[in-house]
């Protein structure tokens, strides 16, 4: 404490008023406004930040929702699409890259022009019973994905020698408490530490020097191969990248910031930049793995261990660990964020209250449905002899198969005058998006009936 | 009791045996429990017509049926989606509401009407968890409400801001809580929705209610606002309140309302927006009551009496050695001024011992002197000696708590 200030100890008079604190620090020039022809400096205002500054504050719902779709699904999924054909499964995420940018932002901007979450609005504007049927579908699909986040967590110990039926348990117990105590903000920066280890994908796709005439033809030309695997995959990448969570979750964290109807504009840069740059990954996770596994003839994918060989080029022998810990980041992220953001968009539907700084008396829905996923989550990941990469890529494709329903209804409410004003749709955005929503409902109706039509002998498709 | 899930399965029949289904009602939200006004019905394969309550003659509980003067269809259709009027199912039901009594956000998952002397009037909303299963069920699963909800107790907001403005009927009771509940309500409901009760309450308690709310929901609540409700909201609200809002608009937006301003409002707020907002300057409030030295106790009754109407903080009364200098000699309680004989000059039972902060000193350190000295606030005197304001410790408090807690610290001075 500076004793430059009077203290109390003498009258104040002149002699004793305090002078200027020691320490003036830089103080921020302001800026000039005019009132009412009086020109004035103000240092109190916000001054709103330009150039790079700008994008940077803008940037955040949008990136975090993009990477959620790189958890330990997505990348089971883009793995096995780069082991087993190569770079020809590129031009996919291009082709999805843009359905995700336009569904991502009509649900940003869903969030933004009514300050509500998707299920909320379904609830007002189609009823209970259609709620309800929403309500179900988003239980299914978060559900598995849930699974498919305890899956990793186990797959990740496993990699570096613990046994998953040790940490799986472990790591549910451990994420309820700090949700449930409050404390898990505080931990969260380690997830998203940990998670970073995937920022080693990039880096080894450009070690492992695939031949860039290929990727880049792969990326551009569309190479269809007429296999159900293919086919498979297709629904599995969609199912991945353009997730019902993704939706609910953007347009949650849109209302949680703040965003306001009249400031929307700006807005869609952060939807689209954090689209972009989550599909730049998924497409290098497909690079590198192809120019590591596929090249030299190993195109199914069986374990985290094959997967992990994906980072050899930029980490040797601690490829497994370096994978490992990404994984394990990723997946205890997703863990703890997936079951509280299902619970509270449910409890949501029907009023109920919701918050982590809930105790069990008043937020009894809330909180048992959110210990309701991380039991189920976490047990269901523990059944022994799980084939662990078949079944994190099933989870993309049921999700995949559940994305149309969450999509009709996406588009409905925003093509809904009272409800949207002036942030109606476009007629270029209506057609985008019904657009992915047939390209989506088409690829699923030719995997099911493969599938179908497979499991009753007819095999219309090659293996 | 009768639920609208159930009256939504009456039908309707005229008295040359024409039937109908009700598809919806309109009511007139003005009243305790309000009434409905008439009902939209639509046969088969037909446009949906309104007809006015006064062409219902019974309502037969028994049949299920509603009992009307004429189905023939004559009378022009209706646009059910665009309708403006409030229409129980579309609007109404599964809509977010707010219970006053338990002063909270809730779902009106049924509705719950009472028929009595011809009149249909809404009586009370049923948020249970039973409700859901009875509608779904057709009321077969799910017993009675335990606890409805009186509709008297229950405002439902449009989520439009500009609606209380436009004659719309509210229940208004709302404005008996107090400005804090309010805020804490808010931050349970959509920003429009909370934008729409903040132009519903009365101007005074509107202003109070802004400027307990967290900044970010104070932003956004804000610039959803009329701008004539707006001006005149910061011109109602503490001078530091309003000078952190206005600090948080765009600059050419700041620039426009100070403009606006009341002048004597405007000078206080400019005067606040000079100092960076991490300095004492910036947390400070310059709403302060002054009274001379060389006035008697009676003589500084009555000055102060002129000077209360506003500030938050009069508890401390400054003595300054003239009000155009305002050079800091001393502070003086309002319990020493009751306590002290009327003859009594100020100077004379004045505290001259005081702690006192510069305004450029950072907002953080300051504030922790402020609650540590277990006052209500500090004077903040500028390095000519002149009193420019004082932080209380509200302002201190938020800037010593930690961030995680700062929403729940309960305010003296506001």
């Amino acid at each position: 404490m500076t004793t430059t200030h009077p203290t109390g100890m003498e009258p104040v008079a002149p002699a004793t008023q305090p002078p200027r604190p020691p320490e003036l620090r830089r103080i921020s020039p302001g800026i000039r406004i005019n009132i009412r022809g009086r020109s004035v400096r103000l240092r109190g205002l916000r001054r709103t930040p330009s150039g790079p500054l700008r994008w940077l504050a803008i940037l955040g719902p949008g990136i975090i929702a993009g990477s959620a779709g790189n958890d330990a699904g997505g990348i089971a999924t883009y793995s096995q699409a780069g082991a087993k054909f190569g770079y020809d499964m590129l031009w996919v995420i291009v082709l999805i890259t843009l359905s995700l940018a336009v569904v991502q932002e009509m649900s940003a901007r869903l969030g933004a022009a009514t300050g509500r979450g998707l299920l909320d609005l379904i609830r007002e504007r189609f009823g209970i019973g259609w709620s309800l049927f929403a309500v179900g579908i988003v239980l299914v699909a978060n559900g598995v994905l849930i699974v498919g986040e305890f899956i990793g967590i186990g797959a990740a110990v496993e990699l570096l020698g613990i046994s998953r039926y040790v940490v799986i348990p472990g790591a549910a117990v451990v994420l309820w408490y700090l949700v449930v105590k409050g404390s898990y903000a505080r931990v969260e920066k380690v997830f998203l530490l940990m998670a970073l280890g995937f920022l080693a994908y990039p880096v080894s796709a450009i070690l492992a020097h695939p031949q860039w005439g290929a990727v880049a033809r792969g990326a551009v030309v569309p190479t269809i191969h007429f296999s159900s695997a293919y086919i498979l995959l297709f629904v599995g990448l969609l199912g991945t990248t353009i997730t019902p969570y993704q939706q609910i979750f953007q347009q949650s964290a849109v209302v949680d910031k703040g965003v306001a109807r009249r400031h929307y504009g700006e807005e869609r840069i952060d939807t689209y930049v954090g689209m972009v740059l989550s599909d730049l990954m998924s497409a290098f996770m497909i690079i590198a793995t192809a120019a590591t596994l596929h090249v030299v003839g190993k195109t199914n994918i069986g374990s985290a261990a094959d997967a992990a060989q994906a980072l050899e080029p930029v980490a040797g022998r601690f490829a497994a660990a370096l994978f490992a810990v990404g994984l394990l980041g990723a997946s205890l992220l997703a863990g703890a964020v997936l079951p509280l953001a299902t619970a509270f968009s449910v409890s949501e539907v029907f009023g109920f209250p919701k918050g982590v700084n809930l105790d069990f008396r008043r937020g009894k829905f809330f909180l048992s449905l959110f210990t309701v996923f991380v039991i189920l989550g976490a047990v269901l990941a523990m059944i022994p002899g799980l084939p662990v990469i078949q079944a994190l890529v099933w989870i993309q494709v049921l999700n995949g198969i559940l994305l149309p329903v969450i999509l009709v209804f996406i588009l409905l409410l925003v093509n809904d005058r009272r409800l949207m004003g002036d942030l109606r749709n476009t007629r270029l955005y209506n057609v985008l998006g019904w657009g992915t929503l047939t390209l989506v409902s088409v690829a699923i109706t030719i995997m099911i009936s493969t599938q179908l039509l497979g499991a009753v002998g007819v095999h219309v498709l090659g293996g | 009791m009768i639920l609208l899930s159930q009256l939504l399965r009456y039908e309707l029949i005229d008295r040359s045996g024409r039937r109908a289904v009700p598809v919806d009602f309109t009511i007139d939200l003005g009243a305790d429990h309000p009434p409905v006004t008439g009902l939209l019905w639509r046969r088969a394969r037909e446009a949906t017509r309104f007809l006015p309550w006064e062409a219902v003659d019974s309502l037969d509980r028994d049949r299920q049926r509603f009992v009307v003067a004429d189905l023939s269809g004559d009378d022009t259709p209706v646009e059910e989606s665009t309708d403006r009027r409030v229409l129980l199912r579309r609007d109404v039901l599964d809509a977010l509401v707010i219970d006053l009594s338990a002063r909270r956000a809730m779902r009106a998952n049924d509705l719950m009407l009472e028929a009595e002397g011809g009149a249909l009037r809404l009586a009370a909303v049923d948020a249970s968890a039973w409700a859901v299963l009875r509608r779904l069920s057709r009321g077969v699963v799910g017993h009675d409400a335990d606890e409805p909800s009186d509709w008297s107790y229950v405002e439902f907001l449009r989520g439009d801001p500009q609606a209380p403005t436009c004659g719309v009927d509210y229940n208004r009771r709302i404005t008996r809580l107090p400005p804090g509940e309010i805020a804490r309500l808010m931050e349970a409901l959509p920003y429009l929705e909370a934008a729409e009760l903040v132009t519903l309450l009365p101007d005074a308690l509107a202003a109070d209610t802004l400027e307990v709310m967290s900044p970010q929901r104070q932003l956004q609540v804000f610039e959803e606002l009329d701008e004539t409700v707006a001006i005149r909201l910061v011109a109602l609200m503490a001078p530091d309140a309003a000078a952190d809002l206005v600090g948080h608009l765009r600059a050419e937006m700041a620039e426009r309302y100070l403009g606006l301003l009341p002048p004597e409002c405007r000078e206080r707020v400019v005067d606040l927006l000079r100092y960076p907002e991490d300095t004492v300057g910036g947390i400070m409030t310059n709403d302060v009551v002054v009274v001379p030295p060389s006035a008697t106790i009676g003589q500084a009754v009555d000055i102060i009496r002129g000077q209360v109407a506003t500030p938050d903080l009069v508890y401390y009364v400054y003595v300054v050695e003239d009000l155009a200098s305002r050079e800091l000699r001393g502070m003086i309680t309002l319990r020493t001024l009751l306590l002290a004989e009327v003859d009594q000059r100020v100077a004379d039972v004045m505290d001259p011992y005081l702690v006192t902060l510069h305004p450029l000193t950072p907002a953080r350190e300051a504030a922790q002197r402020v609650v540590d000295s277990q006052l209500f606030a500090l004077p903040v005197v500028g390095a000519d000696g002149r009193l420019l304001g004082a932080v209380t410790v509200d302002a201190a408090v938020l800037q010593v708590a930690p961030e995680s807690w700062r929403k729940d610290v309960p305010r003296v001075f506001a």
